[in-house]
């Protein structure tokens, strides 16, 4: 079946009453995870997976997808009317869109971002559409060996180009890949790190690290500074929530150049949304008419940045549903929830699980839909929310927290083992460890590790395997040149 | 706690992974590479990385937030922490006596009060509602194994 009719019997399959219902849902917790500062998509499709397993796949999937679409809508929000991103990717959006809001135009702000975002998103899951069908026919090809040296690619990406500090990004990565060799060998059968304790057999669940990393962590640190208390001013809505004649001419091309900033950005083993957001800000300072606006509250400052972000969402996608490679911490997760259900994602997924795929990426065409329809009218509820005072938001992500790990296994371990992360998580807020690398390295490692076993097999023990077939070997090259690349790239401008 | 500390953190859970290298069994069956190589090679990497951020660390090129100028502490840093810990600890330690509500409802208190809500009856009454809400949505909505929301102590489980 040609791409065209796989979509639109995926379309005919996300248009079902329930599977939309499902998508909704979605969109709904992706906005408000967006907008509430402390809890991002990773974490709340982490607290989901265990709780939800008796959900059919398609319909937990279109979710998830509606909950990651919808963090990158809903982050917009804080940032223009309290200066705090929501999630990281937002950053950006704050620097134009609260100056904006305090000049009185935080509707415009609002509606550039809510428009913007449903172009660039709808543009990037276009691409996702037809480009998708050639990466997975390329990565048909695909040995074991190449495997590993793609995961290694994606490990080194990760750390090394994301975060300030190379060598931290590779701690962090370190320390994931230990915990993900935690339990038993899937080959031999040998318990490795166990400490012979039975509860750790199964392995470090991803859920519970991830919880502790993002949640409790993130209370620790914030209970630790003890700022958060005092909360931040929100800005009222002021203005139209609609663009005048000449917001629209300023802002469509940037969001147009947000989406191919975005798209092919997020769609790199480096991933991320963070890059392409700076990248579409300085683009747009550099070719706006009016420089002069910029740190004052330039709608093209929060179009294009706003517009990126959305194509990255779509792009992080990418690797995962063809190679089955995660990028990003959400994506991870969404990984780990494909395993969950018993899935193998990568090239074999669209043969096997078509259905699901489609489905997926036709409900990604709607959910972008239900955000516009969704975010604009329901502004008032957002700005509700961010008026919950700190210590009752923290109080709820936390008990949702513990309540969901717990439930996930009726184990008290797992709770314990939930505040070890959260302090890991805590220590690596403070002393700049970035935490996608030990994310990521948890989740891959048990992976890499048997495709490299494979392949070693199928060499008879010969390691030149990974550099004597070409792909694997470029792959490889690719990774040291990453690692290398930005230590140098330092040196050279401490140099000038 | 500072960046040489916690290199000294990291060094701990290096040595402490070496030694559980080595209590790897051996495995009966042939293959090219065992349960024990790779292992090895990570605590190996993350040992080395760790003396690389220790070195930087005690020549001070690690950042640490509190050095911070707008992000230091403010005072009562450790009895806030020890405040949202309590809570975990209560929850943890309870759970399995008293049933769920209450044990969630006095961590999300914990929790409230290293954000500087009082400990008090409004603070009971939203992380009680809180945890109540959650259990009757997932507990007994959903089906999902949070035991029973009030258990008296004693009785069977």
């Amino acid at each position: 079946m040609d791409t065209f009719g796989a979509l639109l019997n995926g379309f005919s399959q996300a248009l079902q009453p329930t599977t939309l219902l499902w998508g909704f849902v979605g969109c709904f917790l992706g906005t408000l995870v967006g907008v509430l500062p402390g809890i991002g998509p990773a974490l709340t499709i982490a607290l989901l997976l265990p709780l939800t397993y008796h959900v059919p796949a398609t319909s937990m999937f279109v979710m998830f997808a509606g909950i990651y679409y919808g963090a990158a809508y809903g982050g917009s929000t804080t940032s223009i009317l309290l200066n705090t991103p929501g999630e990281s990717a937002a950053v950006v959006t704050a620097l134009e869109g609260n100056k904006m809001a305090r000049r009185g135009r935080a509707g415009p702000a609002l509606a550039t971002a809510a428009i913007g975002s449903f172009v660039a998103g709808t543009i990037g899951t276009l691409a996702l559409t037809f480009v998708a069908p050639w990466v997975v026919e390329a990565a048909l090809a695909f040995g074991p060996a190449e495997y590993f040296c793609l995961m290694v690619l994606a490990l080194v990406a990760v750390s090394a180009v994301l975060g300030n500090s190379v060598l931290r990004g590779m701690i962090s990565l370190g320390a994931g890949l230990l915990f993900g060799l935690v339990g038993i060998d899937l080959q031999t059968g040998q318990p490795r790190f166990t400490f012979g304790n039975a509860e750790l057999l199964d392995g470090i669940e991803v859920t519970v690290a991830v919880v502790g990393l993002f949640a409790v962590g993130e209370a620790l640190y914030l209970a630790w500074q003890g700022r958060e208390a005092r909360g931040g001013e929100v800005m009222k809505v002021t203005g139209r929530l609609w663009l005048s004649a000449a917001d629209w001419a300023r802002s469509w091309k940037a969001w147009i150049r947000g989406a191919l900033f975005g798209f092919p950005i997020g769609a790199m083993p480096a991933g991320g949304a963070e890059l392409p957001t700076l990248l579409s800000y300085y683009t747009e300072r550099k070719l706006s008419r009016h420089p002069e606006e910029f740190g004052h509250g330039a709608i093209e400052g929060v179009a294009g940045p706003e517009a990126a972000n959305n194509a990255a969402a779509a792009g992080v996608l990418m690797p995962l549903l063809t190679l089955g490679i995660p990028t990003s911490a959400t994506a991870a997760i969404m990984l780990s929830a494909f395993e969950g259900y018993g899935i193998q994602a990568g090239p074999q997924l669209f043969s096997q699980q078509g259905g699901l795929v489609w489905t997926l990426i036709a409900s990604l065409y709607i959910g972008n839909v239900i955000l516009l329809v969704l975010n604009l009218p329901l502004i008032g509820l957002w700005v509700r929310l961010l008026k919950i005072p700190p210590p009752w938001l923290y109080a709820g992500i936390i008990v949702i927290s513990i309540g969901g790990v717990y439930g996930a296994g009726n184990s008290v371990f797992d709770v314990g083992m939930l505040f070890f992360f959260g302090g890991v998580g805590y220590l690596m807020r403070r002393f700049g460890f970035p935490a996608a690398p030990l994310i990521v390295g948890l989740i891959l490692a048990p992976m890499a590790e048997q495709s490299m076993r494979q392949a070693l097999t199928i060499s008879q023990g010969e390691w030149s395997t990974f550099v004597t077939r070409p792909l694997s070997a470029t792959l490889l090259a690719i990774a040291a040149l990453l690692l290398v690349a930005p230590v140098v790239w330092r040196r050279l401008r401490r140099g000038r | 706690m500072t960046p040489v500390r916690v290199a000294g953190l990291l060094l701990l859970l290096c040595a402490v992974a070496a030694w559980q290298v080595t209590q790897i069994p051996e495995s009966a069956l042939q293959s090219a590479v065992g349960p024990v190589l790779v292992p090895g090679l990570v605590v190996g990497g993350l040992a080395l990385l760790t003396l690389g951020y220790g070195a930087s660390a005690l020549r001070g090129r690690q950042t640490d937030e509190s050095l911070t100028p707008g992000q230091e502490p403010l005072p009562g840093a450790r009895a806030r922490l020890l405040s949202l810990l309590g809570g975990g600890l209560a929850f943890g330690l309870l759970v399995g006596w008293i049933g769920f509500v209450v044990p969630a409802a006095l961590c999300g208190m914990g929790v409230a009060r290293a954000f500087d809500a009082p400990l008090g009856w409004r603070s009971a009454a939203v992380c009680g509602s809180v945890a109540l809400i959650f259990w009757l949505v997932f507990a007994l909505w959903l089906g999902v194994g949070l035991g029973p929301a009030l258990r008296w102590p004693g009785a069977a489980a």
